[in-house]
C-alpha cells in the first residue's frame, strides 16, 4: 500500500467507529429492566359554542302602516309605512320563543342582525339603529323611525326591557344576558328572548316575502 | 273502512311526534376556546400556515361552517385585516360533527412590525327560507402573531428534503474528490477494442 494511501486508515477506522457507536448505548453494569406504567387523564372541553333554538320563526301579530293608503299591516304581513310585527311579547304576559344557550365555556355573547333580503334577491331593507353612535342612522322621524329600505330590530327578554337601541350589523354584547348590562354568560346559562321588527318607511322592492337573520355568537371575554 | 280510520289515527300520532322534535331543532356552532397563534415571527411579505382551527355542529340540523377574520373582542395589538388570512373552504357538517379547517397568514411587504390582535370567527348557517327570520350563530376565538422587522428570512431546513439531499451527495463527492486528489490515488479507465486480436489499447487500470 502507498505511503499516500495510508493516512487514510485512521480516516476511515474513526469514520466505522462513529457510525457503529450510533444508537447502540448500552446501560451501564448493574442497571435494572425499565418499567413504565399508562395513566389516564380527563380534562373538561375547551370549547367556545352556542345553539339557538328554533332554527327559524316567522313574525306574527303584526299592527301599523297606513289604511288610508291601503297599505295597513294585516295579523301575519307588515303593512307601510312603519309597520310593526312581532316575535313574542314583552312583559307582562310576555312569551319569549327564542332560547340562545351557551354550551362551552364562559363567554360574553354577542348578537347582531343582517340586512333584509327580498325573494327576488333586489334592494334589500338596510338595518338601521338608533343612539348616540348608531351603525347605520335610521333617517325616519327622530331619527329612530326606519326611513325608505330601512328596517330595525329590537330584542327583549324576561329579565330585561326591550333594546331600544336596536341590533345592527356590528356584532355587539346582548344585553339581555345580564341585567348589570354586560353580556357574560357561563357554560350552560340560557336566556330567552324575543323580537321586535319595525318596518321600513316604504320599499323600493316589490317583494312581499322577506328574509331577515339574526346570529348570536359568543366570544372570548 | 276500519283501515282508513287506522291510517288516520297513524297519520295523527306521527304529527303529534313530530310536533316537539320540530319544536326542539337548533342551530349551533363552536369552536376551539385556545387562541389560533403562529408559532414565531411572521416578517413582511411572508406566507405562513396557522395552525388548523377546530369547528363542530352543536345544533341538531346540518350546517356550512364557514371560517373568517373579523376583530370582535378586546386586547391590545394591531388588529388584522381579513385579507391576510386565507381560511379553507366551507365544510357542510351534520350534528356534533367535527372539522379543522387550515388556515393561511399572508403578509404583505408593507406590513408594519408588532404584535397583531383578531379573531377567527365560525358562521354556522342552515338552509335559509324566504319569507322568515332565521337565526344564525357563530363562534369565535382569538388570533395572535407578531410581525418581525425585515424581510423574510428563509432557514436553510425550510427547504424542501431532496435539495439538501442533493446538496448533500454533491458535498460528499467533492470531498471524496479532494481527498483522492490529495491522496495521490489515480484511476485511468481503458477501453479495449472488440476484434479478433487481443489487440491492448492502453496500459490498463493503473494504480500507483
Amino acid at each position: 500500500m502507498s505511503r499516500n494511501v495510508r493516512w487514510l486508515l485512521p480516516v476511515a477506522a474513526l469514520i466505522v467507529v462513529g457510525v457503529s457507536a450510533c444508537g447502540t448505548h448500552s446501560p451501564p453494569a448493574g442497571a435494572g429492566k425499565a418499567a413504565s406504567i399508562n395513566m389516564s387523564l380527563t380534562t373538561v372541553p375547551t370549547i367556545r359554542s352556542v345553539t339557538v333554538s328554533p332554527g327559524k320563526a316567522v313574525f306574527g301579530r303584526c299592527s301599523g302602516g297606513s289604511a288610508g293608503l291601503n297599505t295597513a299591516s294585516t295579523p301575519s304581513k307588515l303593512g307601510y309605512p312603519n309597520g310593526q310585527c312581532w316575535l313574542g311579547k314583552p312583559e307582562p304576559g310576555g312569551s319569549f320563543p327564542i332560547t340562545i344557550t351557551n354550551t362551552g365555556i364562559a363567554s360574553d355573547v354577542y348578537v347582531s342582525g343582517s340586512n333584509a333580503a327580498p325573494s327576488d334577491d333586489g334592494d334589500e331593507w338596510d338595518l338601521c339603529n338608533a343612539g348616540l353612535h348608531p351603525v347605520v342612522t335610521c333617517t325616519g322621524a327622530r331619527r329612530s323611525e326606519p326611513g325608505t329600505n330601512q328596517y330595525r330590530i329590537l330584542n327583549f327578554s324576561p329579565d330585561n326591557k326591550t333594546y331600544r337601541f336596536g341590533l345592527s350589523d356590528d356584532p355587539a354584547c346582548d344585553r339581555q344576558f345580564s341585567e348589570s348590562g354586560g353580556c357574560f354568560a357561563t357554560e350552560g346559562q340560557f336566556q330567552t328572548e324575543g323580537i321586535e321588527l319595525i318596518g321600513p318607511a316604504s320599499s323600493s322592492d316589490t317583494s312581499t316575502a322577506w328574509t331577515v337573520t339574526i346570529t348570536w355568537m359568543p366570544v372570548p371575554s | 273502512m276500519h283501515l282508513r280510520l287506522w291510517a288516520i289515527g297513524a297519520a295523527g300520532l306521527l304529527a303529534v311526534l313530530a310536533i316537539p322534535a320540530a319544536a326542539q331543532a337548533s342551530v349551533g356552532v363552536g369552536i376551539q376556546a385556545g387562541p389560533v397563534r403562529l408559532g414565531g415571527a411572521a416578517h413582511p411579505g411572508g406566507s405562513y400556515a396557522l395552525p388548523p382551527v377546530y369547528v363542530v355542529n352543536t345544533g341538531t340540523q346540518d350546517e356550512s361552517l364557514s371560517v373568517r377574520v373579523e376583530r370582535l373582542s378586546g386586547g391590545q395589538g394591531r388588529g388584522v385585516p381579513a385579507s391576510w388570512v386565507r381560511a379553507g373552504a366551507a365544510v357542510s357538517l351534520s350534528h356534533s360533527q367535527s372539522a379543522r379547517i387550515p388556515l393561511e397568514l399572508v403578509v404583505p411587504a408593507s406590513a408594519r412590525p408588532g404584535e397583531y390582535v383578531s379573531d377567527v370567527v365560525v358562521r354556522g348557517s342552515a338552509a335559509v327560507t324566504d319569507g322568515s327570520t332565521n337565526f344564525g350563530v357563530a363562534a369565535a376565538t382569538k388570533l395572535q402573531f407578531r410581525i418581525a422587522p425585515g424581510i423574510v428570512a428563509a432557514p436553510w431546513f425550510s427547504l424542501p428534503g431532496w435539495v439538501l439531499l442533493g446538496v448533500g451527495v454533491v458535498l460528499l463527492l467533492a470531498l471524496l474528490a479532494g481527498l483522492a486528489r490529495r491522496s495521490g490515488l489515480r484511476i485511468s479507465i481503458d477501453r479495449e477494442l472488440a476484434g479478433p486480436g487481443p489487440l491492448r489499447a492502453g496500459r490498463g487500470n493503473d494504480v500507483s
